[in-house]
């Protein structure tokens, strides 16, 4: 059959499918009604130049619907979303969804300058997000929303105030203060060659000191602006009582400008702006690198929390309101559209409808409940609308609970301490005691303030450890780039270093091992049957058995639906359809056993999930399905096993199956039937054994378990709240990913050591040439960047390392 | 070379190259340089066309500003 593109989202139907309509004499072909309407939309708005810009990007059929327009007009939403500038105008930030390219960022913006009210719209392609300001008399924000809907894209609003823009903020705040500092060390080196060449081939004091006093402009702003988060550090950590690298420097830097600043006003020697520049440029580059490879130090509670909504649709007599979850009482009834989240627990008072608890138990089947059945906060609403009952206070409810067990755990996660700290923690005392010693035995013997204090100061610049601060951020960064290249995110450089010390591994089954999509292995057929009517049953139906059994329909037939079924759900059983006034039935051993067929139902393997296929009197056949085991996995763990790691699966699924499992993957240890708190409480077993665990989960029940882990991976394809409080994200959501995650890992740490090491011994080599007096502060600083050098180089090989 | 001309040059080459600072400071801190993508595309969209709404924008802005300022709550 002839494939054709929608004129309007680029996806390609059968012919016969599509919405064929002619428009200025051409024929054009559309996937769906909504499609159709934004095609019309842009032509009528002159608009219909995105066609040539979008050229080939495919967009997603514009068929959503919503109807929960008016709650963005409520009082509970502007308060929490909308911010009042000092001209009246509203602002919001929000998320665009469905931006493919930028011909779309172009459509959106189009599309919203050209509404009257809105003052300003500003779309970010990198991470589609918008920020809108408008005249809330003349527009509303239904309508604006109502509007980037009307041409196929969705928009929600998120708060800004969350902890990524704080990070980001810090991040611009540190490159404004890098530039000062490269600006001025560009332009002071200028200068200090001209003053140098003069050093040695003499000059007038009055040229000199005009050479002097622009690098006293130059540096005056490096040391104060730049240099003003090593005296924020040093400050915080002489009030901890630790002398740290962030007091090394700030005293260099100070003590060099000091004297330069006393040798330029009373014209008697040289002056040394240019040190104190660059030691403060320099190092803050690699403080600058810190703070880039902390990918989103983003409070993972908070955004946790953001996931769950804040208010909740409370109806009281007839009327419906938005109430924040806090003032929800006891006994009011809440109603839920298609895909709310429940926020408190409660009990059912609509008739019947599905959930997925997949977050609580890791069960990924929905679950149906009827009429005054108890539902869980954390749970999703998968029907239509229905109404609940509330039983437990925001506070009570599961969700909540869950919440204040992570916090804690969170505050209490074991930190693997960081080794450059504590080794430059010690150094930087140690040279700041050697420096003064220096000072007081020069001048005891020569009796000048001036000699002492310059060699003293050549001592501490030759030391600063800019070496040494650049060892660890230059090799994880290197590290984390690397990783992210291969789609997996380390959210903090340290837990590179972390990863490298584990000696325990810990992996969840459904999800992690294997992929939770349950296949079909066998096939056992009793009867003839036509594959269309069990096609049509599966096909419209979320169950993953259901999927599974249709991709393998797909595989071995060639199908078409029926138009006209009836088809029933029926808890935790199976399927019931009606095709032609004949009734079909598929579902598991439990559903048929209470049918009228004989049928030796013991002889089927219970280690596999089973669905049965068949109508009132006879079974037409019967469909083994089995989760498949992720790809390379049996690999991954023997590689794992040979570096000596102690490796346990951990499980809520049976003990035939968590048995199966492990034997296939060659793991000797698991644990079954477990709940999210007993994998906590083995994590924390482990911890009691000393032993350094890395956990790997992907669904909610892991979540708990992995914060109490030293490192947590979680896989990408996982539930948001267990990716929120990972360390670690493998991206690609394959198995290989964590052999890699773990070998860049510790091919890290191995060059942080190297690092230190080559830094350390260029400091034990020179410092007692600068104790001697035998080097100017200027030669201090010039090998001090040698040295920085040759830490950036080896951390270079950490990239051939691990393409290897 | 005079002191004088040698202070002048420096002053004038330092202070033009603070110019360029400041105005990537500017840049920067105005969210300019936010968006990568956005960014190394901007050739695509920098035409008429988008002068004009931006034109448009502002002229709204200020005529929005204008009515708000003006209005006085009927006693």
């Amino acid at each position: 059959m002839k494939k054709i593109e929608c004129d309007h989202c680029r996806l390609e139907f059968d012919k016969d499918l599509l919405i064929e309509e002619k428009i200025d004499g051409v024929n054009r072909y559309f996937c769906c009604k909504g499609c159709q309407g934004v095609y019309h939309l842009l032509k009528c708005e002159g608009l219909d130049e995105f066609y040539d810009r979008v050229k080939d990007t495919k967009l997603e059929p514009a068929n959503q619907k919503y109807d929960d327009l008016q709650s963005f007009d409520l009082e509970g939403f502007k308060s929490r979303y909308i911010k009042v500038d000092e001209n009246g105008f509203n602002t919001i930030s929000l998320i665009i969804e469905g931006i493919h390219c930028s011909a779309c960022v172009w459509l959106n913006e189009k599309v919203l300058h050209k509404s009257d009210g809105i003052i300003e719209a500003e779309i970010n392609f990198t991470t589609h997000k918008a920020k809108i300001v408008w005249d809330d008399e003349v527009i509303k924000l239904s309508q604006i929303i109502e509007k980037i809907r009307s041409i196929g894209y969705n928009a929600y609003p998120y708060d800004a105030s969350m902890q990524e823009e704080r990070a980001e903020k810090s991040r611009k705040d540190y490159y404004t203060r890098l530039l000062v500092g490269i600006f001025a060390t560009m332009n002071v080196m200028w200068l200090s060659i001209a003053q140098y060449a003069g050093y040695f081939s003499g000059i007038k004091q009055e040229y000199k000191s005009i050479l002097q006093f622009y690098e006293l402009l130059l540096a005056t702003p490096t040391l104060f602006f730049t240099g003003w988060i090593y005296f924020r550090g040093a400050y915080f950590g002489l009030r901890n009582r630790f002398i740290n690298m962030d007091f090394l420097v700030a005293t260099g830097a100070s003590l060099t400008y000091f004297y330069s600043i006393y040798a330029f006003l009373t014209k008697s020697g040289e002056t040394y702006f240019e040190s104190t520049i660059m030691i403060i440029t320099f190092v803050f580059v690699g403080k600058y690198l810190e703070v880039l490879s902390k990918r989103s130090a983003v409070d993972t509670i908070d955004q946790l929390k953001a996931t769950m909504p804040t208010e909740v649709m409370v109806i009281n007599d007839d009327k419906k309101s938005l109430i924040s979850v806090e003032n929800v009482k006891v006994g009011d009834i809440v109603e839920l559209r298609s895909g709310d989240s429940v926020v408190l627990d409660g009990e059912l008072i609509s008739q019947n409808g599905s959930f997925d608890e997949s977050s609580l138990s890791g069960e990924s089947l929905p679950i149906l409940k009827n009429r005054s059945d108890s539902i869980t906060s954390g749970s999703i609403n998968l029907d239509n609308l229905i109404r609940y009952r509330v039983t437990k206070l925001y506070n009570e409810s599961t969700f909540s609970n869950i919440i204040s067990l992570l916090e804690e755990s969170l505050s209490k996660k074991p930190h693997i301490e960081k080794l450059a700290n504590q080794i430059s923690g010690y150094f930087s005392l140690s040279i700041l005691l050697i420096s003064i010693a220096t000072f007081i035995v020069w001048f005891y013997f020569s009796g000048s303030f001036e000699k002492s204090l310059i060699i003293a100061i050549s001592v501490i610049v030759i030391a600063c450890p800019c070496a040494l601060g650049l060892a660890t951020p230059m090799a994880t960064l290197i590290g984390v780039g690397e990783g992210a290249k291969r789609g997996i995110l380390f959210k903090e450089a340290g837990y590179l270093e972390s990863i490298a010390k584990c000696d325990t591994l810990v992996l969840d089954k459904t999800g992690t091992l294997t992929q939770a999509k349950p296949v079909v292995v066998n096939v056992k057929n009793e009867k003839e049957f036509d594959p269309n009517i069990l096609y049509t049953m599966v096909k419209n139906s979320n169950h993953p058995i259901s999927k599974g059994i249709c991709i393998y329909l797909e595989d071995h037939y060639s199908l078409a639906e029926f138009e006209d079924y009836e088809l029933e759900e029926i808890k935790a059983r199976g399927l019931k359809i009606k095709i032609d006034n004949k009734r079909f039935f598929g579902g598991n051993i439990e559903f048929f056993k209470t049918k009228d067929i004989s049928y030796d139902y013991d002889s089927l393997d219970e280690n596999n999930s089973i669905f049965i296929f068949g109508d009132k009197d006879e079974i037409f056949a019967i469909f083994y399905l089995q989760d498949r085991i992720r790809d390379n996995a049996k690999e991954v763990i023997k590689k794992f096993q040979k570096e000596n790691f102690d490796i346990i699966m951990l499980t809520g699924d049976r003990e035939g199956v968590a048995k199966k499992v492990s034997k296939e993957i060659g793991i000797d240890k698991y644990k079954s039937s477990l709940t999210p708190t007993d994998k906590a409480d083995f994590i924390d077993k482990l911890h009691q054994d000393s032993k350094r665990v890395i956990m790997v989960g992907d669904g909610v029940n892991d979540a708990l378990a992995l914060s109490k882990s030293d490192i947590a991976i979680a896989m990408g394809s996982g539930a948001d709240v267990s990716i929120n409080v990972s360390d670690v994200v493998l991206l690609k959501s394959s198995i290989d990913s964590l052999w890699i995650a773990y070998k860049l890992g510790k091919k890290t740490f191995i060059n942080i050591k190297e690092n230190l090491a080559l830094s350390l011994l260029y400091n034990i080599l020179t410092i007692p040439l600068a104790v001697m007096g035998y080097v100017i502060p200027l030669v201090a600083a010039l090998s001090m960047s040698l040295s920085s050098l040759l830490v950036v180089f080896n951390a270079f090989r950490i990239k051939r390392s691990i393409n290897e | 070379m005079s002191s004088n001309i040698l202070t002048m040059m420096i002053g004038i080459s330092t202070f033009l190259g603070l110019l360029g600072l400041l105005a990537l400071i500017w840049g920067l801190r105005s969210g300019q340089f936010d968006d990568q993508e956005k960014f190394l595309e901007a050739t695509k969209y920098d035409d008429v066309d988008s002068l004009r709404d931006a034109a448009n924008l502002e002229e709204r802005k200020r005529e929005t500003i204008k009515r708000k300022s003006s209005y006085s709550p009927p006693d």
